[in-house]
């Protein structure tokens, strides 16, 4: 039999769990630069460092059917660069892969 | 209809020019004001238009009722308990808060110097059309009866009073934050112009330096103030595209985060800029305009030798 009172509870349980899924934490930039023509190029900024960004832009990459390289930047770190305006396409799909939470992401530009 | 016609002198050269803007509010308010019931019936309705150009100018249309109302609740002997309403109007007034949908419109018509006034007074209108039905209800209702009055009619009752006491209120509630749409040009094949940049930033209450470097963040471009007071941005860039960036920057710069309002003043402090809000009298810091990554799009080996 036993007593609930006197059952072990962690009062921590959901901060410690909350801090693991959270990997991603600060703002994710999306920006948009213009090139020559009406050439365009996505930039993602703020990523966080736990993720693996070339498996990133690899599944970019082919889903975006687009060409895209990460830059390494002294300041930012790693950024994800895609070729055209894929800004649409890369917030549906780093929420929808659960990578970065909707309220996190931060889209510049027209 | 009778009304306008009394009251026509005070308003009229706002009432001509309402045609192209917002046609359906200017419909409701004016199909409002002829079914609005005339029947008063009050021997002091002469008086109080009189009180009402005096008191409230142009601005003022249709305080009519409102005063017939106090009158009236102050002739009625049984106008005793005025604290059980007073509690309630902070919930309402939450809401109104909340309705307080800052809609930023960038009209897109040519003549906007009237226009701002225009649709102020049209919403006004429209407001006090509705508060005057309402208040000819009550009236009615209340009128020569010993009944007790319902909790709606007591609330109406305060915000007509508040609204009446403190004109400023009514314009607050439904309030428009209307300026020029921005002109934009392009100039050749690569760069586009801004031509009415500095006044967008008066309007705005704002440094030309600041939106500017707001602007050439978000855009991820170079560019710069000319002679006439353009801002000319290199790449191709629309209106509307300009508007949108434009929206995010009064979103997150000129308008205050608490109450919406635009009236605020942004200042420096300590390296961190302070959005002061003159309505509410809010503080709060605002993020400071970052260009963050650039990715190289120039050529590659043009930039090389410049550096080297």
């Amino acid at each position: 039999m036993s007593i609930q009172n006197l059952n072990t509870y962690d009062p921590f349980a959901d901060a410690i769990k909350s801090s693991e899924d959270d990997v991603q934490d600060g703002l994710v930039h999306v920006r948009i630069q213009q090139r020559n023509g009406r050439k365009t190029l996505t930039t993602i900024q703020g990523l966080s460092s736990e993720y693996d960004l070339k498996k990133i832009v690899r599944a970019c990459k082919k889903e975006f059917a687009c060409n895209g390289t990460v830059v390494e930047h002294p300041e930012y770190g790693e950024v994800l660069q895609l070729q055209g305006d894929q800004r649409e396409n890369i917030c549906q799909w780093l929420t929808k892969s659960g990578l970065v939470k909707p309220e996190q992401l931060k889209v510049h530009g027209f | 209809m009778e009304e306008d016609m009394v009251f026509d002198p005070s308003l009229k050269k706002k009432k001509k020019k309402k045609t192209g803007f917002d046609i359906e509010a200017a419909l409701a308010g004016e199909t409002k004001t002829t079914d609005a019931p005339v029947e008063t019936g009050d021997v002091d309705v002469p008086e109080d238009d009189s009180l009402d150009l005096d008191n409230f100018g142009k601005k003022k249309k249709k305080k009519k009722t409102f005063f017939n109302l106090e009158e009236l609740e102050s002739a009625l002997p049984e106008s005793k308990d005025k604290k059980p309403p007073a509690e309630e109007p902070e919930q309402q007034e939450e809401e109104i808060m909340d309705d307080l949908d800052l809609d930023i419109d960038f009209t897109r018509t040519k003549k906007k110097k009237k226009k701002r006034n225009l649709d102020e007074i049209v919403a006004e209108e429209d407001v006090k059309t509705e508060d005057q039905e309402k208040g000819d209800d009550l009236q009615d209702d209340w009128f020569g009866s010993d009944r007790d009055y319902t909790y709606d009619e007591l609330l109406e009752r305060v915000f007509d009073i508040m609204r009446e006491k403190n004109p400023s209120m009514v314009s607050g509630k439904k309030q428009k934050f209307i300026m020029r749409p921005p002109q934009v040009v392009r100039i050749g094949t690569k760069k586009t112009s801004f031509a009415n940049f500095t006044e967008i930033c008066k309007t705005l209450h704002r440094q030309p330096k600041h939106l500017l470097d707001f602007l050439l963040a978000e855009l991820g471009t170079s560019g710069s103030v000319d002679g006439n007071s353009q801002l000319i941005i290199k790449g191709r860039f629309q209106q509307k595209q300009i508007e949108n960036v434009l929206r995010r920057y009064i979103k997150e710069y000129v308008t205050c985060h608490t109450c919406r309002s635009p009236d605020t003043i942004l200042q420096k402090d300590t390296r961190l800029f302070f959005l002061q809000c003159e309505t509410c009298g809010s503080r709060c810091s605002v993020a400071s305009i970052k260009s963050g990554f650039q990715a190289v799009t120039g050529k590659r080996a043009a930039m090389r030798a410049k550096t080297a």
